[in-house]
């Protein structure tokens, strides 16, 4: 899992939430999943009984949050925040809509449509004014040659190519999670040679 | 945007919001407020990243459940590689007409709209569409054509108004897009619109009209809000 370790490096501790939730996605590790359980399960009980002041709801919520981070570890990455902001989101989504459900309202809108997760807002892109866009890319390409080979394949793909992040993924063989972080530290590092401000 | 400090979310409302306190209608003028207004979504990211760091101290309440059993059912579940769910969510529907006008909406309110929104004038100008987002507000769009002006009326809950395009004025001020507008039961007033104005409105309770004619219609106004409400819940 060469690629897993190196998501992984950027990561301090290999027991903080967000390395166990990336090992429960990468790898279906079950020993990382239960630590996470045993963290998170009482503080999703607690937000349940906040909002539903009802103990068999609560449960509930622990179970059904809970299968939620399992099935979808795979789409977290570090672009969408702390794990215990990701897990957080998770559990108040679906209580919020537990509780929809319950009370039989119209199912026009849903939890995940009023709080959009971060990662599903694109990037921005490096140029934002269309003027002098030709000469901006010459320079840019030229900071381009001093990245590290890694980001500099990944900004390829997305700037150079115009591939979508998924279709980057694919073709360089790497997991989304891993084209994003890399693409994030591609582009601050790109920021920092030009000169921008964040 | 009109830069008074109450054409925005207090942040009481934007904890409640974090913590999914409020009703469907509210959480969703707050989200489509939020996508308009960047001060905003600063301050909520913000609020949200203190309630989630102070998650676990204010996680007092334990569960007599044990759940450890419950990790070996879970994990035997298939994981899913991707989210195709929030393609197959995207709305087909972003814009509105009114006239000769068209508006984007916020994602949320595209959402809400998808399945086609039926527009009833309501006389001076003023047309309503209803959206049947839940069973605890009345959420609307309104159109109000250039030079328009509702009725003088005052509220006996709560209104929150959005301001989606355009512009109208009542008494306090003038309002532009994406101002957040609350109004409780004291207000009474009567908004005007010279260039006309895209709003969305979530009610708590109804309408009731103070002065001229439109009175005549406050009982049938609230009895259409109790069928409303019953019918929905």
């Amino acid at each position: 899992m060469e690629v897993a370790d190196q998501s992984l490096c950027t990561l301090k501790d290999r027991d903080s939430d967000e390395a166990l939730l990336i090992a429960t996605g990468n790898s279906q590790d079950t020993e990382a999943f239960n630590r996470l359980f045993q963290r998170y399960s009482s503080r999703i009980f607690a937000l349940g009984m906040k909002i539903t002041r009802n103990e068999q709801l609560s449960n509930d919520l622990v179970q059904e949050t809970m299968l939620n981070v399992w099935r979808k570890a795979r789409l977290y990455d570090l672009d969408r925040g702390s794990a215990q902001g990701w897990i957080f989101t998770t559990a108040r989504n679906r209580c919020f809509d537990m509780l929809r459900k319950l009370k039989r309202q119209p199912q026009c809108v849903t939890a995940d449509d009023i709080w959009p997760q971060q990662g599903d807002v694109d990037l921005e892109p490096v140029h934002e004014e269309q003027g002098s866009l030709v000469a901006e890319s010459a320079i840019i390409a030229s900071y381009c040659e001093q990245l590290p080979g890694l980001q500099k394949a990944v900004i390829e793909q997305i700037y150079i190519l115009d591939r979508t992040h998924e279709e980057a993924a694919v073709a360089l063989d790497i997991p989304l999670g891993t084209l994003k972080s890399r693409l994030r530290l591609g582009l601050s590092k790109l920021k920092l040679l030009i000169g921008v401000d964040q | 945007m009109n830069t008074d400090l109450d054409c925005h979310p207090t942040t009481e409302i934007l904890n409640d919001y974090i913590q999914g306190n409020l009703s469907t209608g509210l959480s969703v003028a707050l989200s489509a407020h939020l996508e308009l207004c960047k001060s905003c979504k600063q301050n909520f990211a913000k609020l949200e990243s203190s309630i989630v760091n102070s998650w676990e101290q204010d996680s007092s309440e334990v569960s007599t459940n044990d759940f450890a059993h419950l990790v070996t059912n879970i994990v035997n579940q298939p994981q899913i590689d991707s989210d195709n769910s929030s393609v197959a969510r995207q709305s087909p529907i972003t814009e509105i007409h009114m006239l000769d006008h068209s508006f984007t909406l916020p994602k949320i309110l595209a959402k809400a709209a998808n399945d086609g929104l039926v527009w009833k004038k309501l006389g001076g100008g003023i047309n309503q569409a209803k959206v049947d987002i839940d069973t605890q507000t009345q959420c609307e769009f309104i159109y109000m054509s250039p030079g328009s002006q509702t009725p003088a009326h005052k509220h006996q809950g709560s209104e929150i108004t959005l301001v989606l395009d355009g512009s109208f004025s009542d008494d306090s001020g003038t309002y532009e897009a994406a101002d957040f507008i609350v109004r409780s039961g004291k207000d009474e007033h009567q908004p005007v619109s010279e260039e006309g104005c895209l709003c969305f409105a979530v009610l708590d309770s109804p309408v009731t009209f103070t002065r001229g004619l439109p009175r005549l219609f406050n009982p049938i106004n609230r009895y259409r809000f109790r069928k409303t409400i019953a019918q929905q819940s």
